[in-house]
């Protein structure tokens, strides 16, 4: 079973590091973060932040061009354009092809921002080499975790991709629903919040409504908890046991997102 | 032994919006022993490719049993030694045919040396030997569907299902896959071949299935075909096409 499942991982790897928008945007990537170096010089103070939080923001998009543009091309296309037919022909169960190609993917994401956050670290070093004033706080290893935990968050995002595309038949739509996703995960905590301050401060809010948000905060994943630049930046020590609880919540999610996505292409007929 | 039995199958497709029923495959009931070359002829929308995604665990079937290998097509492993070519079939347009081609000998079982070994076999008797390591997109529609060919050859499998095989061939494609097809009966493969022409169904297969609106209207064998061109006494009758539109529009 593991052969065939890293033979399918590899053939998604290949197909999309290929991609000619990976290119595009590795480069859009790498011209940020060297931008950055320009664009410190013109802070007269906090450069250490400011350097980070670009660099980490570089590599953020990136990682969420590839998994709009590139990701969902390796997935929905499969479909789309029929390519399934050869790779189903071959002894996979439906399950096999889910797991498969989500390796695949993770492989693709990961390798590209190991790659991206190589350059980062060159920018950053190179930034403090040059204003090792600013920089009496940096800690790389907390940089780092931050770009672990960008990881985890398009580990689940990509989960969310490979869920859509089983549930409806075009790209585009699975594109829509992943765009969606995302915004809604960055927000639900901060929506949350204020609506819970606002009726703290007397404002009548609907059964209905309450219900409904209440409901939305448990199915929508909270991505926020994934964007830790501002700890980054300002060096603030991110604690082993956060990691780990951000670990555990993208991995279980991850792994009921694919089983659920099994469980719906198990019944998918491919016409 | 059988290698492909379908069973009294049916398929209904409903359509998305309209919820319009439109029957696909009808009461269809077939087996394909070892060693034969069967061949299905119909219009377009007959069933043909309907059938073959059946028997490829694709689409499930409404109603009857299909047994390949003697498994249900749900069990992954009735496709362990089953070769497919789709119809026009599309690929991963930045991978190479070696690449293309090494995925299917491993998702398959072969070991490295042997999977070396079939691949040069293939692409050397295909010619592709050249454009190997090109990617799939810069390949022509023949050369694509040669591909396409050593992708469902390439693992040795004791079953190939051909949909369409002579679809953008020149004539020299064309006879090099009908000599690889009388290559495959000799070496007692069983062959399931779907095409609209009409003459290389007649020239290859053993046995072949009509069918029209979803039902297997009739199967001839080959001597069946031919008796029927020393009845008709003229000669300059193309036989099988007389016959497919005999049972298609009772055409005489």
């Amino acid at each position: 079973m593991w052969h065939r499942l890293f033979a399918l991982a590899v053939l998604t790897y290949k197909e999309g590091v290929r991609d000619r928008a990976l290119f595009g945007i590795g480069l859009f990537s790498i011209a940020l973060m060297a931008g950055s170096f320009l664009v410190v010089s013109m802070f007269m103070r906090e450069l250490s932040k400011v350097t980070v939080d670009i660099n980490l923001s570089a590599t953020a998009f990136a990682g969420l061009l590839l998994t709009f543009f590139v990701s969902i091309n390796l997935m929905a296309k499969d479909m789309d354009r029929r390519t399934i037919y050869l790779v189903m022909s071959k002894p996979f169960s439906r399950a096999q092809y889910i797991w498969g190609k989500y390796m695949g993917i993770m492989l693709l994401i990961v390798v590209a921002l190991l790659m991206l956050s190589l350059c980062a670290s060159l920018t950053i070093w190179f930034t403090k080499s040059q204003y090792q004033d600013y920089f009496k706080g940096f800690i790389w290893i907390e940089f780092y975790k931050a770009v672990y935990a960008q990881v985890l968050m398009f580990g689940l995002l990509n989960a969310f991709v490979i869920f859509y595309s089983t549930i409806t038949t075009s790209s585009f739509i699975t594109l829509l629903f992943s765009i969606s996703t995302y915004i809604a995960g960055q927000t639900i905590e901060e929506v949350v919040l204020f609506l819970k301050t606002e009726q703290a401060d007397g404002m009548v809010m609907s059964q209905g409504i309450d219900a409904l948000i209440n409901v939305f905060q448990y199915i929508l994943p909270n991505l926020s908890v994934f964007d830790l630049k501002v700890q980054s930046a300002h060096a603030i020590i991110i604690s082993r046991d956060y990691l780990f609880t951000i670990t555990c919540y993208s991995s279980a999610y991850t792994i009921v997102l694919l089983l659920l996505a099994s469980m719906i292409f198990k019944r998918r007929e491919l016409r | 032994m059988q290698e492909i039995t379908l069973k009294n199958i049916s398929k209904t497709f409903v359509s998305e919006f309209k919820r319009q029923k439109k029957k696909a495959v009808d009461d269809l009931s077939l087996s394909i022993p070892t060693a034969e070359i069967f061949g299905i002829i119909g219009v377009n929308g007959a069933g043909k490719s309907t059938t073959i995604k059946m028997i490829l665990g694709f689409i499930r079937p409404d109603k009857g049993q299909i047994f390949v290998a003697g498994r249900d097509p749900s069990d992954p492993d009735s496709r362990l030694k089953v070769g497919y070519l789709p119809e026009n079939p599309y690929f991963y347009d930045n991978l190479s045919a070696r690449e293309l081609l090494t995925f299917s000998t491993r998702t398959s079982g072969l070991g490295k040396k042997e999977s070396n070994e079939r691949i040069d076999l293939l692409l050397e008797k295909l010619g592709l030997t050249d454009v190997q390591h090109h990617k799939l997109r810069t390949y022509s529609k023949g050369m694509t569907q040669r591909a396409g060919i050593c992708f469902s050859l390439v693992h040795d499998p004791d079953i190939i299902i051909l949909d369409e095989p002579m679809s953008g061939l020149d004539p020299f494609g064309r006879r090099m896959v009908i000599d690889l097809i009388e290559h495959l009966k000799a070496q007692g493969k069983t062959v399931l071949f779907c095409s609209h022409i009409l003459n290389d169904v007649e020239r290859i297969c053993d046995r072949v299935g009509i069918m029209d609106k979803g039902q297997l209207k009739k199967v001839l064998t080959r001597e069946q075909i031919h008796q029927g061109t020393n009845k008709s006494i003229d000669y300059t009758i193309n036989n099988m096409e007389e016959i497919f539109l005999q049972t298609i529009c009772g055409k005489k």
